[in-house]
């Protein structure tokens, strides 16, 4: 039994990631019901702005390039955490205006629309960012190895972990807490009512979307030094945190939680028999899940059924 | 948008001259590829990847079911043929039996678990097929080659009625394909005017109302999409001929998706003809645009973001629209396109 348990805090560590990835993921899917493929692109390119920002990319041989190289890189890392987002959020922004056209009309073609905006913006990584792998550096103090109960962990595996724990906390409490979380929960649940009350539709959806890229974007910057940075990750992470919205049913947010926690654990143990095939548990889980509840764990009836 | 079911159900004489401009294109395009600066691969390519995007859109534009996770058929189909070849017997017809028959068997497995789902769950589900599949196909490395797939697949000779065809250059295995695809057009043709092909739009239309007007809905969704797993299977077995090989890739979401595009671009929502023109568009983009930019993706990307946003019948759905407005000055109606 005890062989197992650094494989089940591995699970729960990678679930909390999964978590995070999935957050703005469900938010976009509960509020504006679309199933946003370009999500892991954006994940992607909160990580390059990141990559940009932290090693003053184009701006490298100017001379604030080299006052800002000159600092810590502690200073860089936490501002690459600010704006790397920021700037994912606006690129959020634009799809949400490309979406406009498709509101109202089949799911599909919000599944399609952002297919090829996920395409696109691969394609715009590769010629701004080149298409190797790249690496994200992280700060000494959250790098290098820990030991926990006789076994060897990375340390910035628990920092990722906590950190996805405090912004899954953190967007909850905004949810719930906040008069502007109870806005965004009523324009999922009902969202003519919404207008009806006098609040401007599209500006929430528009921020909303924002919100949810900002989010992939944060998660990006987190995931990537773990996970490598190439220019398809997008479609490698957009995969599983559908898989997961799904399991835990589309727009429940404690659904997401609690199915990115399976899924984690369902890859971690996977991975400790029978590594080649952690992948595939995911879509396992997926099939059984789905095959016995249609609607996820905590799935409600939704306009996507349509 | 205007949607298949405007469109009422059609007599074969009303294909015939479509079917006789594809067989004039496809039998004399041994002499044009040449002559426009393309080379014959390319004809194998188009139409092979015709056959597979005429057979999806029985599901997607049809029965408006919409899989996103197409491209494992084809691999499977793929896999089958190579399979059979180094492992059964060097046969060309065995080969695409046998790459059929997967393809329909595994669509047949899936299509048990999809064909109760509807709208956004059905794609997602497709999707996650299809990934398991290509994973499989991945990590199985005893029977597929693991990430290098299956190598040095032959091209067995087309033996018929005791005659017997080489196959191993291109325009062999072309005019091959060409009598292929010319016979999934006749085929899918009567299908889709068919009473079962009827069935399948009002299924698209509105599935619940197909349902209480009796018809066991989620069996003609399994046969849909049995048929159109079988169709590119079909298709893969000659991509792996024509490539002489099978791969994992070709069982990926992004080729997944392709199909997808390609459907929709050209018009499959509203024109049986949309998945030919849709084809076509995508290899001009590719090797027209390929040419002159890298980046030919991006642009292709970005016209099939317009496209969704703009234009969701595709292309076929502008020129049926051009076309009426050239014949009678008749004001084109107001396609129910703002309706679904």
């Amino acid at each position: 039994m005890t062989d197992i348990l650094p494989h089940l805090l591995n699970g729960l560590t990678l679930g909390l990631l999964f978590a995070l990835i999935a957050l703005g993921f469900t938010l976009i899917v509960g509020v504006m019901e679309v199933i946003n493929l370009a999500h892991g692109s954006l994940f992607a390119l909160g990580a390059y702005f990141a990559l940009t920002v932290l090693g003053a990319g184009w701006f490298g041989d100017t001379a604030f390039g080299a006052w800002w190289l000159s600092l810590a890189i502690e200073t860089r890392y936490v501002a690459a955490l600010l704006i790397g987002p920021l700037l994912a959020a606006l690129a959020g922004m634009a799809l949400e205006l490309c979406l406009r056209p498709t509101y109202g009309k089949a799911p599909l073609y919000g599944l399609l629309l952002t297919f090829g905006a996920a395409l696109v913006i691969e394609e715009i990584i590769r010629l701004g960012w080149g298409t190797g792998e790249q690496n994200l550096q992280v700060p000494a103090a959250i790098n290098g190895p820990i030991l926990v109960a006789g076994f060897i962990y990375s340390k910035y595996k628990f920092f990722a972990a906590g950190f996805s724990l405090v912004a899954i906390v953190a967007v909850w409490l905004f949810l719930e807490r906040t008069p502007y979380g109870a806005i965004i929960k009523a324009g999922a649940h009902d969202s003519e009512m919404v207008r009806a009350l006098g609040y401007d539709l599209s500006k929430l959806r528009l921020l909303v979307f924002g919100f949810g890229a900002a989010l992939a974007g944060l998660a990006g910057i987190i995931m990537v030094p773990i996970w490598g940075l190439r220019p398809h990750v997008g479609i490698d992470v957009v995969i599983p945190a559908f898989l997961i919205i799904v399991i835990g049913g589309i727009g429940s947010f404690w659904g997401a939680v609690v199915a990115a926690l399976l899924v984690g654990l369902a890859v971690g143990i996977t991975g400790a028999y029978a590594g080649a095939w952690a992948t595939m548990s995911m879509y396992i889980l997926l099939i059984v899940v789905v095959g016995f509840r249609s609607r996820g764990l905590f799935g409600r009836k939704s306009a996507l059924e349509n | 948008m205007i949607s298949l079911a405007d469109i009422p159900s059609r007599s074969p004489v009303q294909a015939y001259g479509p079917v006789a401009l594809l067989a004039l294109a496809l039998a004399t395009a041994p002499w044009w590829l040449p002559a426009i600066g393309l080379y014959q691969y390319l004809g194998v390519e188009v139409a092979i990847w015709m056959i597979f995007a005429l057979g999806f859109n029985l599901l997607f534009g049809y029965a408006g079911l919409h899989s996103f996770g197409h491209g494992a058929y084809l691999g499977i189909g793929a896999y089958a043929f190579g399979l059979f070849q180094q492992n059964v017997a060097l046969s060309l017809w065995g080969g695409l039996g046998a790459a059929i028959l997967a393809a329909g068997f595994a669509g047949a497995i899936v299509g048990v678990f999809v064909s109760h789902r509807r709208g956004i769950y059905y794609a997602l589900l497709t999707i996650a097929f299809g990934q398991v599949f290509w994973f499989s196909s991945m990590k199985l490395y005893g029977i597929t080659g693991g990430e290098d797939g299956l190598l040095g697949i032959p091209r067995p000779p087309l033996t018929f009625f005791g005659l017997e065809f080489d196959l191993r250059s291109n325009v062999a295995l072309f005019y091959l394909s060409a009598i292929f695809l010319l016979l999934t057009v006749l085929i899918l043709w009567r299908l889709v005017n068919s009473p079962f092909g009827r069935v399948l739009q009002a299924i698209r239309q509105n599935e619940t109302r197909a349902r209480f007007a009796g018809y066991e809905v989620w069996r003609f969704k399994w046969a849909a999409f049995v048929i159109s797993a079988m169709f590119a299977g079909l298709a893969g077995g000659l991509f792996s001929m024509a490539q002489q090989s099978a791969y994992p890739d070709v069982m990926s979401l992004h080729q997944s998706g392709l199909i997808v595009m390609m459907v929709l671009v050209g018009g499959g929502l509203v024109s049986f003809w949309g998945p030919v023109l849709g084809v076509i568009l995508y290899f001009v983009a590719r090797d027209v645009l390929g040419g002159l930019t890298e980046t030919w993706l991006l642009w292709y990307g970005l016209m099939f973001m317009a496209m969704v946003m703009l234009r969701p019948e595709g292309v076929a759905g502008m020129l049926h629209l051009g076309w009426k407005r050239l014949r009678g000055g008749e004001k084109p109606a107001v396609l129910a396109a703002e309706k679904a």
